[in-house]
């Protein structure tokens, strides 16, 4: 007999709630279909407000821009306005997004790579530019109105400090002299400050990262411009479960056993992320960690205050942990390769970001009677060898039958929409809203009306 | 009584009852086990004997360099061991937050490497913390040293196991709590897994610093994770105590009971208290670890409660110092007087901006250089700038009080950028 490896998921309270409730989950598939895509703008609003705290605690001047392409929902993008954050929009499909869930342009800043017509906008509307590239800056310099005010913060790369990672965005610091000339000459555009985004939870990256920026800052200093914001961006992780041995004990069994038992021939589910899912800390933790590092033995939290520059934080995935959840009913149960499969009425891509295997069981709802001895593997609906939902073999609380609907937790990070195709005809997931008013769910669709 | 070695006079130190008129909760007995009275001030110098006993003679031998993760009483400690030997040391840490122990530490000899922002515990999600380093540097140069590991060495329990635990129910008998600091956790466990074995009852409460607080010695709930030893099954609370309370206990320690005590001494006798004063009252036996001494921690009572030292009048004086506006400085300037502005922020600060002719001598430096003497001349102005004008206004009271031409910048170096004048960049 196998042993079982389950990786329960960290379950929001607002989640648990709704998945004990297996006659709201009924409703909602009834009337809103198969898959189902389900996110929590209250549960939102609950990390942005814990976010906000961990830096009023450290009385940081800042600004938190919600970095909408974790996640299309509108529905989240609104409540990221009404929790007072600023947008960051990485798309001209965004930035109307942006505007039309209520956001004043000088509350929206365009990170990433930009296109000439996407720059002509960002000008006229004045929204904050993040820039990539010199090129950028260029065209942003010719779009920009003289007399306007066009704020621009310098995205930074190529950090020397050896703990910093190497990055494919930003601007060389080899290269700021250039970028800051392009600003100070332009008519139209303001110096805003400096920015950049390490994809990593290691304080010390951002440390020296932060150190290296300041000779950007010093730089303008002396070109007469008056950069007065620091953007560190984003990275700060999602808490995918309460307990990590469950993880620790699965990781050394896959490395233990081969993957042969563990893993569906033919695919490699990698070494686990232990960074990523295997973390219990709050999101709040690789900030919090950040400000409470020190330099020249002093708290970054102090020294920003000294230079007099204000933090911003681009947090996505740490905005919108435990913000949703994805439903998919079970159509029927085979026996495959050797392997008992459940087959799903859901694509691998519809909640599997960039193709990466996500390492948590779902949730069979309503699920009744003993644990099964074994695990299974969830096949997806698309005429794929490769569409498995779970590569790897995933241990439920109770055997699932057609008709039975499992839960995905924690999905609205990059899972509903980052790699969704409409293969086979099937649309994306429909995508709804739940809100919780008093002791009851209530469900409008996720689109700037609801309904 | 004799001892023929420093090294004999670690551990079997005394375990003190404290005056139950003077400690105020009923029925109870409470002791504190003395660990400050180690030769070289604290609980460290036993995992330090510890962790290096059964290794100095090979590491003698072999000329190894001990390597450990400390930037307090064990890295004192060690380093003395270490020196005694004839053999090296070298410190890593993220933190040396306190002045006296930084000073200590250097004054000894020991070889500090700082590492701002790394974690000093292993931490599996940070590919170069601190473990790291010390890492590479034992693959490096295989042989070449002797990593101590207080944080995962079992040699650290053990001692507390065998001599702290044993000491204290040999002198208080049965006990009913043991509070300690939780920094490796080590002396805590290690006395209560003794405790335990002798009254399955005894709870167990660690003392961590609450969220975003600092106590020296002891982590915050949020690190305690990254301890190897740390088990959070092993204890009946965790409690949370602010540096405030910390500071106050200490201070009661010290006037009503005669024990200077150090912070985290301060926060585990807070704990102590408001669990016993919270609990159902009955006779009980409780233990508190006092872990090291008050006076290397004068700096951060200081700088916590300014008002102990007879600064509670410099907000009053800070209120009355002497302000200059931007105008003020541009009409002297422009007179031709001599204005010196001091400008007390961090290097970083400074370099990033600052105002053009500016001299940076950051605040805790110049405080230090002020109570030295004055260092300005009473021919010059004197202008000091910090943000926002809160720090500066000290310095300029102080200054004025001892004659000088001394001034505040009103409004702060954020009020001169704010109304478009230069500032000036390394």
């Amino acid at each position: 007999m196998s042993q079982r490896f389950p990786l329960p998921a960290a379950q929001h309270p607002l989640a648990a709630r709704l998945l004990a409730d297996a006659a709201a989950i009924g409703e909602a598939i009834e009337r809103f279909g198969s898959p189902l895509h389900v996110v929590f703008p209250q549960v939102m609003a609950e990390n942005a407000a814990v976010l906000a705290g961990v830096l009023r605690r450290h009385g940081v001047p800042y600004g938190i821009y919600y970095a909408h392409k974790v996640n299309a929902s509108i529905r989240l993008l609104a409540q990221a306005r009404v929790a007072g954050l600023g947008a960051d929009v990485a798309s001209a499909a965004e930035l109307d997004q942006a505007l039309a869930a209520g956001f004043a342009p000088d509350r929206i800043e365009a990170t990433g790579p930009k296109s000439p017509a996407f720059i002509e906008r960002i000008a006229a509307l004045g929204v904050t530019v993040n820039a990539d590239d010199l090129w950028e800056l260029d065209r942003l310099a010719a779009a920009a109105p003289a007399g306007s005010t066009v704020p621009v913060l310098l995205r930074l790369s190529g950090f020397a400090s050896p703990a910093v990672p190497q990055s494919r965005f930003g601007i060389d610091l080899a290269d700021t002299d250039a970028a800051l000339e392009t600003v100070r000459r332009a008519p139209g555009l303001e110096l805003r400050g400096v920015a950049f985004h390490l994809d990593t939870a290691d304080p010390a990256a951002r440390v020296d990262a932060l150190t290296e920026s300041m000779t950007v800052v010093a730089a303008a200093h002396q070109k007469g411009l008056r950069p007065s914001v620091i953007d560190i961006g984003g990275g700060f992780r999602q808490r995918f479960v309460d307990d990590p041995k469950p993880f620790q004990r699965y990781a050394q069994a896959l490395a233990a056993a081969g993957s042969s038992e563990l893993v569906w021939s033919g695919h490699d589910v990698g070494a686990p992320a232990a960074h990523k899912y295997g973390n219990h800390h709050p999101s709040t933790e690789v900030l919090e960690r950040f400000l409470m590092a020190e330099v020249e033995h002093r708290p970054v939290a102090d020294v920003l205050r000294e230079c007099m520059l204000t933090l911003w934080i681009e947090p996505g995935k740490a905005l919108v942990d435990h913000a949703g959840i994805t439903l998919a009913t079970v159509l029927y149960r085979k026996r495959a390769a050797g392997r008992d499969l459940v087959v799903v009425d859901l694509s691998r891509n519809q909640v599997t970001p960039a193709d990466q295997e996500v390492l948590l069981d779902p949730v069979l709802v309503g699920g009744r009677g003993e644990p099964p001895d074994d695990g299974v593997f969830l096949a997806g609906r698309l005429c794929l060898e490769s569409d498995l939902i779970s590569r790897r073999k995933v241990f439920l609380d109770a055997q699932p039958g057609s008709g039975d609907v499992l839960a995905f937790v924690n999905t609205a990070a990059y899972q509903m929409d980052l790699s969704a195709s409409a293969a086979a005809g099937h649309p994306p997931p429909a995508k709804v809203a739940a809100v919780l008013e008093g002791d009851r769910f209530t469900f409008v669709l996720d689109d700037i009306h609801g309904s | 009584m004799r001892y023929d070695s420093v090294l004999d006079m670690i551990g079997d130190t005394p375990l003190l009852r404290l005056d139950p008129g003077a400690h105020g909760v009923p029925e109870a007995e409470i002791f504190l086990k003395l660990e400050s009275a180690n030769p070289f001030g604290s609980v460290k110098d036993r995992v330090a004997w510890g962790l290096l006993r059964d290794h100095i003679d090979t590491i003698v031998e072999e000329e190894q360099v001990v390597l450990e993760a400390s930037s307090g009483n064990t890295a004192k400690a060690l380093q003395i061991i270490a020196s005694m030997h004839g053999v090296g040391f070298r410190a890593f840490t993220n933190r040396v937050r306190v002045r006296e122990v930084r000073e200590m530490l250097t004054l000894l000899g020991a070889e500090v490497t700082e590492m701002p922002g790394l974690s000093e515990c292993p931490d599996p999600t940070a590919p170069n913390d601190v473990f790291g380093v010390i890492g590479d540097l034992m693959d490096g140069e295989p042989g070449r040293y002797h990593h101590t590991s207080q944080y995962t060495n079992e040699d650290n329990l053990r001692a507390h196991y065998e001599q702290t635990g044993r000491e204290i129910y040999r002198d208080a008998g049965p006990v009913d709590l043991l509070v300690g600091g939780l920094g490796t956790t080590g002396s805590t466990r290690g006395a209560a897994t003794y405790l335990r074995e002798r009254n399955p009852e005894t709870a167990v409460v660690g003392v961590v610093a609450a969220e975003g607080d600092f106590i020296p010695g002891i982590r915050s709930a949020a690190e305690m994770w990254e301890v190897g030893l740390f088990e959070p099954g092993f204890y009946d609370a965790i409690t949370a105590v602010d540096s405030a309370d910390a500071i106050t206990a200490s201070l009661e320690l010290a006037t009503r009971h005669g024990v200077l005590a150090g912070p985290t001494t301060g926060a585990a006798f807070a704990a102590a208290r408001d669990r016993l004063l919270s609990g159902p009252g009955g006779p009980v036996t409780a233990v508190v670890i006092a872990c090291d001494r008050m006076e290397p921690y004068l700096s951060y009572f200081r700088h916590r409660r300014p008002d102990l030292f007879g600064m509670a009048a410099g907000t009053a004086t800070a209120e009355a110092a002497p302000s200059a506006t931007p105008e003020d400085i541009e009409t002297w300037i422009a007179a031709g007087e001599h204005v010196v502005v001091v400008d007390v922020r961090t290097a970083l600060a400074f370099q990033a901006g600052h105002i053009p002719g500016a001299i940076n001598l950051r605040d805790d430096l110049l405080e230090q250089v002020m109570e030295a003497g004055m260092p300005f001349s009473e021919a010059s102005r004197v202008v000091f700038a910090c943000p926002t004008g809160d720090r500066s206004a000290r310095f300029a009271a102080r200054a004025a009080a001892t004659g000088r031409r001394a001034y505040t910048l009103a409004g702060g170096i954020l009020g001169w950028r704010d109304s478009g004048r230069p500032l000036a960049g390394v």
